[in-house]
This record gives structure tokens, C-alpha cells and sequence, in this order.
């Protein structure tokens, strides 16, 4: 806890440097699906080199903030405003959950991370040494070079996390999109991803955006948070949105 | 061995259907992989009955519009043939695939609908046409004993065609098979990569039912790439392992089909169908090896 507590502090200060960079901002953005909206009204800045959870229990429409994020859903009003990179559009590293993998194919860990270079390798090309050899360093970076030649499939949950995160990394990408990457890894996996996830935003000064339902994880290690609960979407720092005041205020109940 | 050394003779009569076979054994199980790791066996199996009925309906279009043609495939014929039969195959895996990604309904049913509703239609088709018990039942049958050079030169040529893009554009096509959010991502054009997959899968489908039949097509679609799974620790070994059990067991099936005077398609898939049999019970033995496989395909 106190680890997680200094960390924020850190990453805090990460955040006043670039606290006029926005990286990704919504201006009363509706989402859903079919026209049908999920939320509505969500305006949030998020700041580049930031951590931001966002936060909320099953069926709250996370997945689908996350999903329009990245294009694969239409928004239904408003919005999205994304910095460039270079003059580039933002590239995103998206680690989805590990379960959703089919184990049918017979892919090893380092093939899964390979996949991350794909995007700058022209179709009909071979992928050449020197990005061969970058998706060995990001999984190097991750911790997970030991089980890399493996098979994707057999590798424990934490395992392929680290994996999908040397993938992600391995777009060079400018912001990381986390879906619920702890889910099914044991608490020691847990806070190594975190810990990870960390290190990258002080080296590479990447913005994370990271979905979960765990309320410990987001006051240990989140800086800015997106709590969607019952339709309302509730934006702003971690330790002022998770204090016992507004926890009973956003749940409609007494403290005392 | 004296009828192995026979068939692989150039002077052999049935060369070409010998050479048609193996090309097809080759070829078909590397388009069976995608199938099988997009779970889309079933299409497998409806897809060369459709490919068929392309045949029969692109060999009744002339009767139709009133032209007068011969009685025995020309090449004229066989590229109608092969243009119906694409066509159609085309059409089928769209919207099959379309319907499969929407995920409602339940894909088997439509699957079965479609492979009784395609071979009740070729039947029906032939049986309207007067030209159809002379030749060109053989060639929707895919009788191989009568292959010319320009239906080896079409079948070669369109397989050399599949095997490229599939080996030019392998890591797309894995990526969007894999993991279509990535690919997305990463600003692939998902829809091309998957429009060329199912028209190479088409393309290969199309040339198979029209060289070898549907019935052989589907076995060397699907069961080299079932067999190769059991065994194959990697995509590589996987696809190279599916791609020489198709093209060896179309070579002994011809072989044992010659030797007992029997059709050889037939022989050729219950060949492969004991040998996936017996290549299970292998597997089921072996210290550890395929047991993620095994329960992977389930």
C-alpha cells in the first residue's frame, strides 16, 4: 500500500509536467451500441504521461469507452479529440484480457509479441532482424523472455499478460490501453504488471489507460480515474474521487 | 512397388490425374488450416457441395439462353465450369462469414441447410440437363482419371496463385485470424485481409470440386490439417505437416486405388480418414506431446 501510495506521488508529479498536454480529451461524448447509448455526457481530459483508470463494475459501459477509444465502435455523440505524435495519429498499444485468446492456434509467446511490429512491416514483407530483435527486448523489458518460446496457450494468466504487454509495447505506441489485464492473475502477477506498467510511464512517458473493477488496485496506483457507475460518469484524482466522503456520496449513502 | 514406380513414370497414361491429386492433396490443407483455426469446419464441409452446384448451375446457363454445346467438357466448358463454381463458392463463404462473424443464429444449422440444399440443387439442375450423364456428371463427380493438360495447367496455375498470396501474406492474414482488434489497431484493412483469405480459400475450394470432386475436397481440406494439429508444436510445423500428409496420402491413394482397380477419390479419403484414426490413437500415447491440442479442438 505504501509502495502504491509513493508510486502515485511519483507519477503525480509526472502528471503537473505535462498537465497541459492533453493526449486524449472528450468532449460530451455519447457511447453505446446501435445508436443506443450506454453513457452519455462524458467529458474528460487525459493528460500525456498520466496513469487513468477507468473505473466501474461489470456492465457499465467500460469496455465500450475503451472499444470507442479505439475506433472499434462509433461514437453516438460528441467528441474525441486526439493529440498527434510527430504529426502522426496517436498509435495505441492495446492489451486486451487473456482469456478472450482462442488456444487453438499454435503460437508461441514470442510470436504473439511479434505481432506488435506487424504495423510497420508493408504486407508481403518479412519482418526484418532489427524488429525481431525489439520485440525481444520489449519482452525482455517485461519479464517475459524466460517463457517467450513457449506456447501462448499454456502459459499461466500472468504470463500472457506480460506478453500482451511486450506486444503492445512492441507498436511503439503512444498511448497503452489496458483491459482489465489483472483479471484472472494472482496478486504477486498483479503488482508486478503494475509495477511494470509504472516503469514505462517514467521511461517512455506513455499515456495508460487501464479498465478494471478493483477499487485497491485504482487507489493504489491510479492518478486520474473515470468511475462510471449507474449512468453517470465521475472524472477527476484518484485521492480525491476514492475518499470515504465521495465513495458514500456517488453510492447515495450516510457516512457515520 | 513396381505399380508405385508405374504411376510416378512420365510415360504413365493418367499422369496428369496423378499429378492433379497430389497438387490438390498439397494445396487444399493449407487453405484447411485458416478453416480450422477459425473454427469454420463446417464450412469445410458445405463449401465444395456449393462450389458443385456453381458448377451445375454455370453448365445449365447455356441450355438456358438456348446455345447448343457438346456433349464432352471442352476447355470452353471447364472454364465456365470453374467460373460458376467460383462464383458461387465466393458468395457463399461472404455471407456465410458474414453471418458466422454477427454471431446469432446457430452456425451448424445454417451450415447443413446450405450443404443438402446445394447438393439437392445440383442433382436437380443435371438431372434437367441432357447433356449432363455424358461427361459433365464426371466432371461434377471430379472424375480425376480424366484430367487433360489444360485442366492440369488451370489447376497448377491457380494453386501456384493460392500458395503465393498465402506465403506473401501470411502475417496478415494470422494477424486478422488471430486477433482482429490488434489488426485494427494497427490500422489494418481487416475487411481486404479477410476478403482475401475466403476469395484464396474460394479460389482453391473452386479448383479442387472441379479437378477431384467435392467429396475429396472437403478430405483434403480438413483432415491433413486435423492430423497435422495432433502432432505440430508451431504454425510452421502445423501448415508444412498438413500440407505433406495431404500431398503424400493423395499419392498413396492413387497408388492403392490403381493396384485394386477402385475410384480413387474414394479410396483417397477413407485412406486419410483411417489414417487420422490411427494418427489419434498415436497421439493419445505420446509422453505429453499433443494433450493441449487434443482438448484445444475438443
Amino acid at each position: 500500500m505504501e509502495h502504491g501510495s509513493t508510486r502515485a506521488s511519483a507519477g503525480r508529479t509526472l502528471l503537473n509536467k505535462h498537465m497541459n498536454e492533453a493526449s486524449i480529451k472528450l468532449d460530451n461524448l455519447s457511447i453505446g451500441y446501435n445508436s443506443q447509448p450506454v453513457l452519455s455526457g462524458i467529458s474528460v481530459s487525459i493528460s500525456r504521461a498520466s496513469f487513468t483508470a477507468i473505473l466501474g463494475a461489470n456492465g457499465s459501459g467500460k469496455s465500450t469507452l475503451l472499444k470507442t477509444l479505439l475506433g472499434l465502435l462509433p461514437a453516438i455523440a460528441g467528441r474525441i479529440e486526439m493529440a498527434t505524435s510527430a504529426g502522426k495519429p496517436l498509435m495505441f498499444g492495446y492489451v486486451p484480457q487473456s482469456i478472450q485468446f482462442d488456444p487453438i492456434y499454435l503460437l508461441t509467446g514470442f510470436e504473439v509479441a511479434l505481432m506488435g511490429t506487424f504495423g510497420r512491416v508493408r504486407p508481403g514483407r518479412f519482418v526484418p532482424p532489427s524488429e525481431r530483435a525489439f520485440t525481444h527486448e520489449c519482452l525482455r523489458a517485461v519479464g517475459a523472455e524466460e517463457f517467450a518460446s513457449k506456447r501462448f496457450a499454456e502459459l499461466s494468466g500472468g504470463q500472457k499478460q506480460r506478453v500482451l504487454i511486450a506486444r503492445a509495447l512492441a507498436t511503439r505506441p503512444d498511448v497503452l490501453m489496458l483491459d482489465e489485464p489483472t483479471a484472472g492473475v494472482d496478486p504477486t502477477a498483479t503488482h508486478a504488471v503494475l509495477d511494470f506498467i509504472w516503469q514505462i510511464i517514467r521511461e517512455r512517458e506513455i499515456t495508460v489507460l487501464f479498465v478494471t473493477h478493483d477499487f485497491a488496485l485504482v487507489r493504489d496506483h491510479a492518478q486520474q480515474v473515470i468511475w462510471l457507475h449507474h449512468g453517470k460518469v465521475e472524472c477527476g484524482a484518484a485521492q480525491e474521487l476514492l475518499t470515504p466522503e465521495r465513495l458514500a456520496e456517488i453510492f447515495e449513502i450516510g457516512v457515520g | 512397388m513396381e505399380t508405385l514406380r508405374q504411376i510416378l513414370s512420365p510415360d504413365f497414361l493418367l499422369r496428369n490425374s496423378v499429378y492433379t491429386s497430389v497438387l490438390i492433396g498439397f494445396s487444399c490443407p493449407l487453405v484447411g488450416v485458416f478453416l480450422v483455426m477459425r473454427r469454420l469446419v463446417f464450412m469445410g464441409v458445405a463449401l465444395p457441395q456449393i462450389s458443385s452446384t456453381g458448377v451445375a448451375i454455370a453448365l445449365s446457363l447455356p441450355l438456358w439462353l438456348g446455345f447448343r454445346l457438346t456433349g464432352h467438357p471442352s476447355e470452353s466448358v471447364h472454364v465456365l465450369a470453374f467460373a460458376g463454381s467460383m462464383t458461387l463458392s465466393l458468395i457463399a463463404i461472404l455471407v456465410l462469414a458474414f453471418l458466422e462473424r454477427r454471431g446469432r443464429g446457430q452456425p451448424e444449422s445454417r451450415l447443413g441447410t446450405a450443404y443438402v440444399v446445394a447438393a439437392s440443387l445440383s442433382i436437380l439442375l443435371l438431372a434437367r440437363n441432357p447433356y449432363g450423364e455424358i461427361g459433365w456428371l464426371d466432371m461434377l463427380k471430379g472424375e480425376v482419371i480424366t484430367i487433360s493438360n489444360f485442366d492440369l495447367a488451370l489447376t497448377a496455375g491457380t494453386l501456384a496463385l493460392v500458395l503465393a498470396a498465402l506465403g506473401f501474406f501470411y502475417k496478415e492474414l494470422l494477424l486478422v485470424s488471430f486477433d482482429r482488434v490488434m489488426a485494427i489497431t494497427l490500422r489494418k484493412n481487416v475487411l481486404f485481409w479477410d476478403v482475401l483469405l475466403y476469395l484464396l480459400i474460394g479460389l482453391t475450394v473452386s479448383m479442387a470440386v472441379l479437378s477431384v470432386g467435392p467429396l475429396i475436397a472437403f478430405g483434403f481440406l480438413l483432415i491433413p490439417a486435423l492430423m497435422a494439429y495432433l502432432f505440430a508444436r508451431n504454425m510452421r510445423q502445423f501448415t508444412t505437416l498438413a500440407s505433406l500428409i495431404g500431398g503424400v496420402v493423395a499419392l498413396l491413394g492413387f497408388w492403392i486405388a490403381y493396384q485394386l482397380d477402385l475410384p480413387v477419390g474414394p479410396t483417397d479419403v477413407v485412406l486419410l480418414g483411417v489414417l487420422y484414426a490411427v494418427a489419434w490413437v498415436i497421439a493419445k500415447f505420446l509422453p505429453g506431446g499433443s494433450r493441449g491440442s487434443r482438448k484445444n479442438l475438443g
